[in-house]
Protein backbone atom coordinates (compact mmCIF):
# COMPACT_ATOMS: atom_id res chain seq x y z
CA UNK A 1 0.00 0.00 0.00
CA UNK A 2 2.90 2.47 0.83
CA UNK A 3 4.82 1.48 -2.35
CA UNK A 4 1.89 2.14 -4.42
CA UNK A 5 1.62 5.52 -2.94
CA UNK A 6 5.50 5.95 -3.23
CA UNK A 7 4.81 4.93 -6.86
CA UNK A 8 1.98 7.27 -7.62
CA UNK A 9 4.16 10.34 -5.93
CA UNK A 10 6.96 9.41 -8.05
CA UNK A 11 4.93 9.40 -10.92
CA UNK A 12 3.49 12.72 -10.14
CA UNK A 13 7.37 14.04 -9.76
CA UNK A 14 8.92 12.37 -12.79
CA UNK A 15 5.60 14.04 -14.93
CA UNK A 16 6.27 17.35 -13.41
CA UNK A 17 9.90 17.46 -13.82
CA UNK A 18 11.59 16.71 -17.49
CA UNK A 19 11.48 13.01 -18.18
CA UNK A 20 14.57 11.02 -18.36
CA UNK A 21 16.46 13.06 -16.17
CA UNK A 22 15.96 10.28 -12.76
CA UNK A 23 16.70 6.89 -12.78
CA UNK A 24 16.00 4.89 -9.92
CA UNK A 25 14.00 1.26 -9.75
CA UNK A 26 10.59 3.68 -9.06
CA UNK A 27 11.37 5.66 -12.72
CA UNK A 28 11.89 2.44 -14.38
CA UNK A 29 8.33 2.13 -15.48
CA UNK A 30 7.28 5.75 -16.25
CA UNK A 31 6.24 6.77 -19.20
CA UNK A 32 5.38 9.88 -20.18
CA UNK A 33 2.38 9.32 -22.74
CA UNK A 34 1.90 12.07 -24.90
CA UNK A 35 -1.44 13.12 -26.58
CA UNK A 36 -1.91 12.59 -30.85
CA UNK A 37 -3.96 12.49 -33.64
CA UNK A 38 -3.45 8.92 -35.53
CA UNK A 39 -5.18 8.45 -38.79
CA UNK A 40 -6.72 4.96 -39.54
CA UNK A 41 -7.00 3.71 -42.67
CA UNK A 42 -10.56 2.82 -44.14
CA UNK A 43 -10.23 -0.96 -43.80
CA UNK A 44 -11.29 -2.39 -47.20
CA UNK A 45 -15.14 -3.02 -47.82
CA UNK A 46 -16.20 -6.74 -47.90
CA UNK A 47 -20.04 -6.06 -48.32
CA UNK A 48 -19.77 -8.00 -51.78
CA UNK A 49 -18.41 -11.31 -50.84
CA UNK A 50 -19.65 -13.83 -50.29
CA UNK A 51 -18.09 -16.63 -48.75
CA UNK A 52 -18.79 -20.51 -50.49
CA UNK A 53 -20.51 -23.51 -48.56
CA UNK A 54 -17.43 -25.35 -48.29
CA UNK A 55 -14.22 -22.96 -48.03
CA UNK A 56 -11.47 -25.57 -47.66
CA UNK A 57 -9.74 -27.20 -50.76
CA UNK A 58 -10.63 -30.48 -51.54
CA UNK A 59 -9.19 -33.83 -51.57
CA UNK A 60 -7.92 -35.24 -55.06
CA UNK A 61 -7.75 -38.28 -55.84
CA UNK A 62 -4.12 -40.14 -56.45
CA UNK A 63 -5.60 -41.92 -59.36
CA UNK A 64 -8.03 -40.98 -61.78
CA UNK A 65 -11.10 -43.08 -61.94
CA UNK A 66 -10.65 -44.30 -65.79
CA UNK A 67 -12.38 -47.57 -66.80
CA UNK A 68 -9.11 -49.05 -68.84
CA UNK A 69 -5.60 -47.12 -67.85
CA UNK A 70 -3.66 -45.75 -70.75
CA UNK A 71 -0.34 -45.63 -71.14
CA UNK A 72 0.59 -42.00 -72.81
CA UNK A 73 3.68 -40.87 -74.47
CA UNK A 74 6.12 -37.87 -72.47
CA UNK A 75 4.16 -35.59 -74.02
CA UNK A 76 6.28 -32.89 -72.97
CA UNK A 77 4.21 -29.83 -75.00
CA UNK A 78 1.83 -29.78 -72.15
CA UNK A 79 4.52 -28.17 -69.64
CA UNK A 80 6.35 -26.16 -72.38
CA UNK A 81 5.10 -22.79 -73.23
CA UNK A 82 2.09 -20.26 -71.33
CA UNK A 83 -0.84 -21.71 -69.58
CA UNK A 84 -4.26 -21.02 -71.91
CA UNK A 85 -6.33 -22.48 -68.93
CA UNK A 86 -6.80 -21.10 -65.36
CA UNK A 87 -4.66 -17.97 -65.64
CA UNK A 88 -6.74 -15.37 -64.82
CA UNK A 89 -8.85 -14.98 -61.27
CA UNK A 90 -12.30 -16.06 -60.89
CA UNK A 91 -13.43 -15.43 -57.33
CA UNK A 92 -10.59 -14.85 -55.80
CA UNK A 93 -8.17 -12.31 -54.88
CA UNK A 94 -4.97 -13.81 -54.33
CA UNK A 95 -3.14 -16.78 -55.94
CA UNK A 96 0.16 -18.96 -56.31
CA UNK A 97 1.08 -18.28 -60.08
CA UNK A 98 3.22 -21.16 -61.56
CA UNK A 99 6.38 -19.28 -62.75
CA UNK A 100 7.64 -22.28 -64.92
CA UNK A 101 6.27 -25.32 -65.86
CA UNK A 102 6.75 -28.51 -64.36
CA UNK A 103 4.55 -31.45 -62.88
CA UNK A 104 2.75 -31.51 -59.62
CA UNK A 105 2.41 -35.18 -57.97
CA UNK A 106 -0.36 -36.28 -56.03
CA UNK A 107 2.06 -35.61 -52.54
CA UNK A 108 2.32 -32.04 -53.65
CA UNK A 109 -1.24 -31.19 -53.82
CA UNK A 110 -2.02 -32.91 -50.44
CA UNK A 111 0.86 -30.78 -49.10
CA UNK A 112 -1.06 -27.72 -50.40
CA UNK A 113 -4.10 -28.74 -49.03
CA UNK A 114 -3.09 -29.37 -45.88
CA UNK A 115 -0.93 -26.48 -45.24
CA UNK A 116 -3.94 -24.13 -46.70
CA UNK A 117 -6.84 -25.91 -45.08
CA UNK A 118 -5.42 -26.54 -41.42
CA UNK A 119 -3.20 -22.29 -41.71
CA UNK A 120 -6.09 -20.60 -43.00
CA UNK A 121 -9.33 -19.18 -41.27
CA UNK A 122 -11.79 -20.69 -42.90
CA UNK A 123 -14.63 -18.28 -41.35
CA UNK A 124 -13.27 -15.07 -43.74
CA UNK A 125 -10.89 -17.00 -46.19
CA UNK A 126 -11.78 -19.52 -48.84
CA UNK A 127 -9.62 -21.62 -50.91
CA UNK A 128 -9.91 -22.95 -54.39
CA UNK A 129 -7.87 -25.55 -56.70
CA UNK A 130 -7.42 -24.22 -60.20
CA UNK A 131 -5.59 -27.98 -61.39
CA UNK A 132 -6.88 -30.83 -62.34
CA UNK A 133 -6.09 -34.00 -59.63
CA UNK A 134 -3.37 -35.72 -61.09
CA UNK A 135 -4.39 -37.45 -64.78
CA UNK A 136 -1.49 -37.75 -66.59
CA UNK A 137 0.35 -41.28 -66.40
CA UNK A 138 4.02 -41.99 -65.93
CA UNK A 139 5.12 -45.28 -66.73
CA UNK A 140 8.53 -46.86 -64.93
CA UNK A 141 9.83 -50.16 -65.19
CA UNK A 142 9.82 -52.01 -61.81
CA UNK A 143 12.91 -52.69 -60.11
CA UNK A 144 15.36 -55.00 -61.02
CA UNK A 145 13.68 -55.67 -64.28
CA UNK A 146 15.76 -56.19 -67.48
CA UNK A 147 15.81 -54.02 -70.09
CA UNK A 148 13.51 -54.68 -72.78
CA UNK A 149 10.20 -55.82 -73.42
CA UNK A 150 8.41 -53.11 -74.29
CA UNK A 151 7.12 -49.56 -71.93
CA UNK A 152 6.65 -49.95 -67.96
CA UNK A 153 3.89 -50.25 -66.02
CA UNK A 154 1.75 -46.95 -65.02
CA UNK A 155 3.63 -46.29 -62.33
CA UNK A 156 1.55 -42.77 -60.46
CA UNK A 157 0.08 -39.90 -62.79
CA UNK A 158 0.85 -36.04 -62.42
CA UNK A 159 -0.51 -32.64 -63.32
CA UNK A 160 1.75 -31.17 -66.03
CA UNK A 161 1.31 -27.02 -65.01
CA UNK A 162 2.51 -24.50 -67.85
CA UNK A 163 4.28 -20.99 -67.15
CA UNK A 164 1.35 -18.51 -65.84
CA UNK A 165 -1.08 -21.16 -64.40
CA UNK A 166 -2.85 -20.61 -61.26
CA UNK A 167 -2.81 -23.05 -58.61
CA UNK A 168 -4.73 -22.30 -55.79
CA UNK A 169 -7.02 -19.23 -55.46
CA UNK A 170 -7.33 -17.64 -52.49
CA UNK A 171 -10.19 -14.94 -51.45
CA UNK A 172 -12.91 -13.92 -48.78
CA UNK A 173 -12.51 -11.42 -46.05
CA UNK A 174 -8.75 -11.26 -45.88
CA UNK A 175 -6.04 -8.67 -47.07
CA UNK A 176 -2.95 -10.40 -48.77
CA UNK A 177 -0.70 -9.89 -45.64
CA UNK A 178 -3.12 -12.03 -44.12
CA UNK A 179 -2.84 -15.13 -46.50
CA UNK A 180 1.00 -14.03 -47.28
CA UNK A 181 2.61 -16.37 -45.78
CA UNK A 182 0.76 -19.63 -45.69
CA UNK A 183 1.11 -19.01 -49.70
CA UNK A 184 4.78 -18.18 -49.95
CA UNK A 185 5.27 -21.34 -47.75
CA UNK A 186 3.64 -23.86 -49.81
CA UNK A 187 4.68 -21.67 -53.10
CA UNK A 188 8.17 -22.62 -52.55
CA UNK A 189 7.38 -26.51 -51.79
CA UNK A 190 6.29 -26.76 -55.60
CA UNK A 191 8.43 -28.06 -57.98
CA UNK A 192 8.88 -25.23 -60.44
CA UNK A 193 9.70 -21.63 -59.58
CA UNK A 194 6.07 -19.91 -58.29
CA UNK A 195 4.94 -16.85 -56.73
CA UNK A 196 1.49 -15.35 -55.24
CA UNK A 197 0.28 -12.99 -56.71
CA UNK A 198 -2.95 -10.47 -55.77
CA UNK A 199 -5.09 -9.18 -58.56
CA UNK A 200 -3.03 -6.30 -58.34
CA UNK A 201 -0.25 -7.50 -58.87
CA UNK A 202 -1.04 -10.21 -61.89
CA UNK A 203 -2.05 -6.99 -63.80
CA UNK A 204 0.80 -5.06 -63.23
CA UNK A 205 2.61 -7.76 -64.22
CA UNK A 206 1.02 -7.90 -67.62
CA UNK A 207 0.85 -4.12 -67.88
CA UNK A 208 4.88 -4.29 -67.69
CA UNK A 209 4.84 -7.05 -70.13
CA UNK A 210 2.71 -4.96 -72.75
CA UNK A 211 4.78 -1.68 -72.05
CA UNK A 212 8.36 -3.56 -73.06
CA UNK A 213 6.72 -4.60 -76.30
CA UNK A 214 5.14 -1.13 -76.71
CA UNK A 215 8.41 0.48 -76.14
CA UNK A 216 11.09 -1.65 -77.38
CA UNK A 217 13.95 0.45 -78.92
CA UNK A 218 14.95 -2.49 -80.43
CA UNK A 219 14.52 -2.66 -84.45
CA UNK A 220 14.40 -6.00 -84.70
CA UNK A 221 12.01 -8.14 -83.15
CA UNK A 222 12.16 -12.30 -82.48
CA UNK A 223 8.57 -12.33 -83.71
CA UNK A 224 9.94 -11.26 -86.83
CA UNK A 225 12.93 -12.53 -87.54
CA UNK A 226 11.00 -16.38 -86.52
CA UNK A 227 8.05 -16.08 -88.51
CA UNK A 228 9.79 -14.32 -91.53
CA UNK A 229 12.56 -16.68 -91.79
CA UNK A 230 15.32 -14.58 -92.43
CA UNK A 231 18.71 -15.83 -93.44
CA UNK A 232 16.93 -19.28 -92.77
CA UNK A 233 16.88 -19.15 -89.25
CA UNK A 234 14.17 -21.33 -89.59
CA UNK A 235 16.27 -23.97 -89.44
CA UNK A 236 18.10 -23.49 -85.62
CA UNK A 237 14.91 -22.68 -83.92
CA UNK A 238 12.17 -24.80 -82.82
CA UNK A 239 8.06 -24.29 -84.24
CA UNK A 240 7.49 -23.64 -80.67
CA UNK A 241 9.79 -20.78 -80.99
CA UNK A 242 7.60 -19.41 -83.58
CA UNK A 243 4.57 -19.34 -80.68
CA UNK A 244 6.89 -17.93 -77.86
CA UNK A 245 8.81 -15.74 -79.61
CA UNK A 246 11.90 -16.58 -77.51
CA UNK A 247 10.39 -16.13 -74.13
CA UNK A 248 10.75 -19.67 -73.05
CA UNK A 249 12.83 -22.80 -73.59
CA UNK A 250 11.32 -25.99 -73.01
CA UNK A 251 9.64 -25.35 -69.72
CA UNK A 252 11.82 -22.51 -68.72
CA UNK A 253 10.40 -18.90 -69.10
CA UNK A 254 12.92 -16.29 -69.73
CA UNK A 255 12.52 -13.28 -67.94
CA UNK A 256 13.10 -9.73 -69.35
CA UNK A 257 12.26 -10.96 -72.72
CA UNK A 258 9.96 -9.32 -75.29
CA UNK B 1 19.99 -45.00 -99.11
CA UNK B 2 22.90 -43.04 -97.48
CA UNK B 3 25.25 -45.25 -99.63
CA UNK B 4 23.35 -44.68 -102.67
CA UNK B 5 23.13 -40.99 -102.18
CA UNK B 6 26.59 -40.33 -101.19
CA UNK B 7 27.30 -42.31 -104.46
CA UNK B 8 24.98 -39.97 -106.39
CA UNK B 9 26.39 -36.48 -104.63
CA UNK B 10 29.73 -37.76 -104.74
CA UNK B 11 31.08 -38.72 -107.96
CA UNK B 12 34.64 -39.27 -105.97
CA UNK B 13 35.27 -42.97 -105.48
CA UNK B 14 36.63 -44.07 -102.09
CA UNK B 15 36.33 -40.82 -100.32
CA UNK B 16 35.45 -41.28 -96.76
CA UNK B 17 33.63 -38.42 -94.87
CA UNK B 18 35.73 -36.58 -92.73
CA UNK B 19 32.75 -36.38 -90.34
CA UNK B 20 30.30 -38.58 -89.94
CA UNK B 21 26.99 -37.19 -87.95
CA UNK B 22 25.90 -39.36 -84.97
CA UNK B 23 22.41 -39.46 -84.07
CA UNK B 24 22.11 -39.72 -79.95
CA UNK B 25 18.01 -39.45 -80.59
CA UNK B 26 16.03 -36.80 -79.07
CA UNK B 27 16.16 -36.56 -75.09
CA UNK B 28 13.34 -35.95 -73.59
CA UNK B 29 14.93 -34.48 -70.07
CA UNK B 30 13.41 -31.39 -69.05
CA UNK B 31 15.07 -31.15 -65.75
CA UNK B 32 17.46 -28.62 -67.06
CA UNK B 33 17.94 -26.25 -69.95
CA UNK B 34 18.92 -28.04 -73.53
CA UNK B 35 22.21 -26.30 -74.91
CA UNK B 36 20.81 -23.59 -77.15
CA UNK B 37 22.15 -23.75 -80.91
CA UNK B 38 24.87 -20.91 -81.46
CA UNK B 39 22.60 -19.53 -84.26
CA UNK B 40 19.61 -19.22 -81.52
CA UNK B 41 22.27 -17.84 -79.00
CA UNK B 42 22.80 -14.81 -81.47
CA UNK B 43 19.47 -13.98 -82.46
CA UNK B 44 18.51 -14.18 -78.82
CA UNK B 45 21.32 -11.78 -78.40
CA UNK B 46 20.50 -9.58 -81.50
CA UNK B 47 16.39 -9.27 -80.15
CA UNK B 48 17.05 -8.08 -76.57
CA UNK B 49 15.07 -5.94 -75.24
CA UNK B 50 16.36 -2.28 -75.40
CA UNK B 51 14.31 0.36 -72.45
CA UNK B 52 13.65 3.67 -73.78
CA UNK B 53 16.48 6.43 -72.73
CA UNK B 54 15.63 7.39 -69.48
CA UNK B 55 12.79 10.97 -69.58
CA UNK B 56 14.59 13.56 -67.42
CA UNK B 57 13.57 13.86 -64.00
CA UNK B 58 11.77 16.86 -63.25
CA UNK B 59 13.95 19.13 -61.36
CA UNK B 60 17.25 18.52 -62.52
CA UNK B 61 17.75 21.04 -64.76
CA UNK B 62 16.89 24.36 -64.00
CA UNK B 63 13.73 26.06 -65.29
CA UNK B 64 14.19 28.45 -68.08
CA UNK B 65 13.06 31.47 -66.99
CA UNK B 66 9.29 32.12 -67.96
CA UNK B 67 7.98 34.58 -70.09
CA UNK B 68 6.27 37.66 -68.47
CA UNK B 69 2.67 37.39 -69.34
CA UNK B 70 0.96 40.72 -70.69
CA UNK B 71 -0.44 42.19 -67.04
CA UNK B 72 2.78 41.86 -65.81
CA UNK B 73 4.71 43.26 -68.02
CA UNK B 74 2.00 46.53 -67.97
CA UNK B 75 2.40 46.89 -64.02
CA UNK B 76 6.47 46.80 -64.65
CA UNK B 77 5.75 49.58 -66.57
CA UNK B 78 4.00 51.48 -64.19
CA UNK B 79 6.22 50.40 -61.59
CA UNK B 80 9.22 52.02 -63.58
CA UNK B 81 7.09 55.23 -64.14
CA UNK B 82 6.30 55.42 -60.32
CA UNK B 83 10.13 55.48 -59.65
CA UNK B 84 10.60 58.05 -62.51
CA UNK B 85 7.98 60.32 -61.49
CA UNK B 86 7.92 60.30 -57.93
CA UNK B 87 10.57 61.19 -55.32
CA UNK B 88 9.89 59.46 -52.37
CA UNK B 89 9.21 56.04 -52.27
CA UNK B 90 9.01 54.36 -49.31
CA UNK B 91 8.08 50.71 -48.88
CA UNK B 92 5.93 49.81 -45.79
CA UNK B 93 4.86 46.11 -44.09
CA UNK B 94 0.79 45.83 -44.51
CA UNK B 95 0.03 43.95 -41.34
CA UNK B 96 -3.48 42.72 -41.81
CA UNK B 97 -4.77 46.25 -41.79
CA UNK B 98 -8.47 46.31 -42.74
CA UNK B 99 -10.10 47.99 -45.30
CA UNK B 100 -11.41 51.28 -42.47
CA UNK B 101 -7.37 51.43 -41.75
CA UNK B 102 -6.58 51.55 -45.15
CA UNK B 103 -9.11 54.13 -46.22
CA UNK B 104 -8.13 56.39 -43.23
CA UNK B 105 -4.53 56.13 -43.87
CA UNK B 106 -4.78 56.80 -47.47
CA UNK B 107 -6.62 59.68 -46.07
CA UNK B 108 -4.38 61.39 -43.75
CA UNK B 109 -1.91 60.93 -46.41
CA UNK B 110 -3.12 62.19 -49.21
CA UNK B 111 -3.74 65.65 -47.22
CA UNK B 112 0.08 65.77 -48.08
CA UNK B 113 -0.12 64.69 -51.87
CA UNK B 114 1.03 61.26 -50.41
CA UNK B 115 -0.45 58.23 -52.37
CA UNK B 116 -0.41 54.53 -51.49
CA UNK B 117 0.27 52.09 -54.18
CA UNK B 118 -0.05 48.16 -54.30
CA UNK B 119 2.11 45.73 -56.59
CA UNK B 120 2.62 42.24 -56.52
CA UNK B 121 5.95 41.92 -55.23
CA UNK B 122 7.07 39.52 -58.10
CA UNK B 123 6.75 42.20 -60.70
CA UNK B 124 8.51 44.66 -57.94
CA UNK B 125 11.34 41.89 -57.93
CA UNK B 126 11.67 41.73 -61.55
CA UNK B 127 11.73 45.49 -61.69
CA UNK B 128 14.10 45.99 -59.50
CA UNK B 129 16.78 43.18 -60.10
CA UNK B 130 17.48 44.93 -63.17
CA UNK B 131 17.30 48.58 -62.49
CA UNK B 132 19.80 50.69 -60.26
CA UNK B 133 17.49 50.37 -57.19
CA UNK B 134 18.08 46.42 -56.91
CA UNK B 135 19.13 47.37 -53.98
CA UNK B 136 15.63 47.76 -52.43
CA UNK B 137 14.36 44.05 -53.64
CA UNK B 138 15.08 42.36 -50.12
CA UNK B 139 12.00 45.04 -48.90
CA UNK B 140 10.00 43.13 -50.94
CA UNK B 141 8.89 40.04 -48.73
CA UNK B 142 5.35 38.95 -47.49
CA UNK B 143 2.44 41.84 -48.00
CA UNK B 144 4.28 45.32 -48.81
CA UNK B 145 2.65 48.83 -50.04
CA UNK B 146 4.72 51.75 -51.89
CA UNK B 147 3.83 54.95 -50.17
CA UNK B 148 4.78 57.58 -52.60
CA UNK B 149 4.89 61.06 -53.04
CA UNK B 150 6.39 63.97 -55.86
CA UNK B 151 7.86 65.98 -52.94
CA UNK B 152 10.18 64.02 -50.35
CA UNK B 153 7.64 64.73 -47.15
CA UNK B 154 9.02 62.06 -44.86
CA UNK B 155 8.36 64.14 -41.43
CA UNK B 156 4.05 63.92 -42.71
CA UNK B 157 4.72 60.53 -43.67
CA UNK B 158 6.08 59.09 -40.37
CA UNK B 159 3.01 60.94 -38.88
CA UNK B 160 0.67 59.63 -40.55
CA UNK B 161 2.12 56.11 -40.11
CA UNK B 162 2.61 56.52 -36.75
CA UNK B 163 -1.23 56.47 -36.16
CA UNK B 164 -1.57 53.52 -37.80
CA UNK B 165 0.51 50.75 -36.02
CA UNK B 166 -0.64 48.32 -38.73
CA UNK B 167 2.06 49.48 -41.34
CA UNK B 168 5.63 49.15 -40.40
CA UNK B 169 7.78 51.32 -42.67
CA UNK B 170 10.77 49.63 -44.04
CA UNK B 171 12.94 51.98 -46.03
CA UNK B 172 12.36 54.18 -48.41
CA UNK B 173 14.27 55.77 -51.63
CA UNK B 174 14.20 59.30 -51.25
CA UNK B 175 15.51 61.78 -54.29
CA UNK B 176 17.51 58.18 -54.80
CA UNK B 177 18.83 57.66 -51.30
CA UNK B 178 18.38 54.66 -50.13
CA UNK B 179 17.57 55.16 -46.55
CA UNK B 180 16.40 52.35 -44.08
CA UNK B 181 13.33 53.11 -41.40
CA UNK B 182 15.90 54.80 -38.75
CA UNK B 183 17.44 56.90 -41.88
CA UNK B 184 13.89 58.23 -42.56
CA UNK B 185 13.58 59.20 -39.20
CA UNK B 186 17.04 60.72 -39.17
CA UNK B 187 15.98 62.48 -42.84
CA UNK B 188 13.11 63.94 -41.55
CA UNK B 189 14.38 65.64 -38.34
CA UNK B 190 16.76 67.52 -40.46
CA UNK B 191 15.75 70.55 -41.34
CA UNK B 192 14.28 71.78 -44.99
CA UNK B 193 16.55 72.22 -47.91
CA UNK B 194 15.44 76.13 -48.69
CA UNK B 195 16.48 76.81 -44.89
CA UNK B 196 19.88 75.17 -44.86
CA UNK B 197 21.10 76.85 -48.34
CA UNK B 198 19.65 80.53 -46.27
CA UNK B 199 22.14 79.28 -43.65
CA UNK B 200 25.17 78.93 -45.69
CA UNK B 201 24.25 82.06 -48.20
CA UNK B 202 24.12 83.99 -45.08
CA UNK B 203 27.19 82.43 -43.06
CA UNK B 204 29.11 83.19 -46.26
CA UNK B 205 27.68 86.82 -46.45
CA UNK B 206 28.43 87.27 -43.31
CA UNK B 207 32.19 86.79 -42.97
CA UNK B 208 32.43 89.08 -46.57
CA UNK B 209 30.38 91.86 -44.78
CA UNK B 210 32.67 91.26 -41.11
CA UNK B 211 35.59 91.64 -43.68
CA UNK B 212 34.53 94.83 -45.22
CA UNK B 213 33.17 96.39 -42.12
CA UNK B 214 36.83 95.89 -40.48
CA UNK B 215 38.00 97.46 -43.45
CA UNK B 216 35.86 100.56 -43.32
CA UNK B 217 37.42 101.13 -39.46
CA UNK B 218 39.74 104.17 -39.28
CA UNK B 219 42.96 103.65 -40.58
CA UNK B 220 44.78 104.40 -36.85
CA UNK B 221 42.77 101.35 -35.82
CA UNK B 222 44.06 99.04 -38.61
CA UNK B 223 48.04 99.87 -38.55
CA UNK B 224 47.56 99.47 -34.18
CA UNK B 225 46.04 96.06 -35.55
CA UNK B 226 48.66 95.39 -37.58
CA UNK B 227 51.75 96.05 -34.99
CA UNK B 228 50.23 94.13 -32.68
CA UNK B 229 50.47 91.13 -35.07
CA UNK B 230 54.29 91.53 -36.03
CA UNK B 231 54.22 91.88 -32.24
CA UNK B 232 53.01 88.60 -31.55
CA UNK B 233 54.86 86.96 -35.02
CA UNK B 234 58.04 88.05 -33.87
CA UNK B 235 59.33 84.86 -31.32
CA UNK B 236 60.55 87.03 -28.19
CA UNK B 237 57.47 89.39 -26.78
CA UNK B 238 54.98 86.25 -27.83
CA UNK B 239 54.10 85.28 -24.36
CA UNK B 240 53.52 88.97 -23.45
CA UNK B 241 51.84 89.71 -26.78
CA UNK B 242 49.40 86.78 -27.18
CA UNK B 243 46.77 88.44 -23.78
CA UNK B 244 46.98 91.80 -25.51
CA UNK B 245 46.04 90.35 -28.97
CA UNK B 246 42.92 88.82 -27.59
CA UNK B 247 42.35 92.04 -25.70
CA UNK B 248 42.48 93.83 -28.99
CA UNK B 249 40.17 91.50 -31.09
Amino acid sequence: MFSFVKAAVGGLTGICKAPGHQQGPLYNHLKVLAAGFKTYEIPPDYSDVVLPEKPKLKFMNKVPNLKRARKEMKKLRDIQGQAKAANAFTTGQYAIVAMGGGYLHWGHIEMMRLTVNRKMDSRTTFARWRINAPYKPITRKGLGQRMGGGKGAIDHYVTPVRYGRFIVEVGGKVELGEVEHILTEVAKKLPFPAKVMSRESLAALQKKQADMEQNNQNPWTFKMIAQGNMLGIRKAISPFDLHNHGRFTGKFHLPGRV
Amino acid sequence: MAATLCVKLLPKQGWLPLTQSVRHGSKAVTRHRKPVHILRQKLLAVTKYIPPTRVVPPGAYPSKPKEDNALMLLMKREVKKVFQDYKMIAAAQNNASNAEDMMTLKNRLHKHGITVKFFPNQVMRSFLKDSIYCNMAPLFIGPTVLIVSKEPKAREMLVALRSSPQMTLLGACIENTLLSADGVVSYSKMPSMTVVQGQLVSGLTMLTSYTASMLQRHPAHLSALLQQYVKQQSPDSSTEGAPKAEEAT
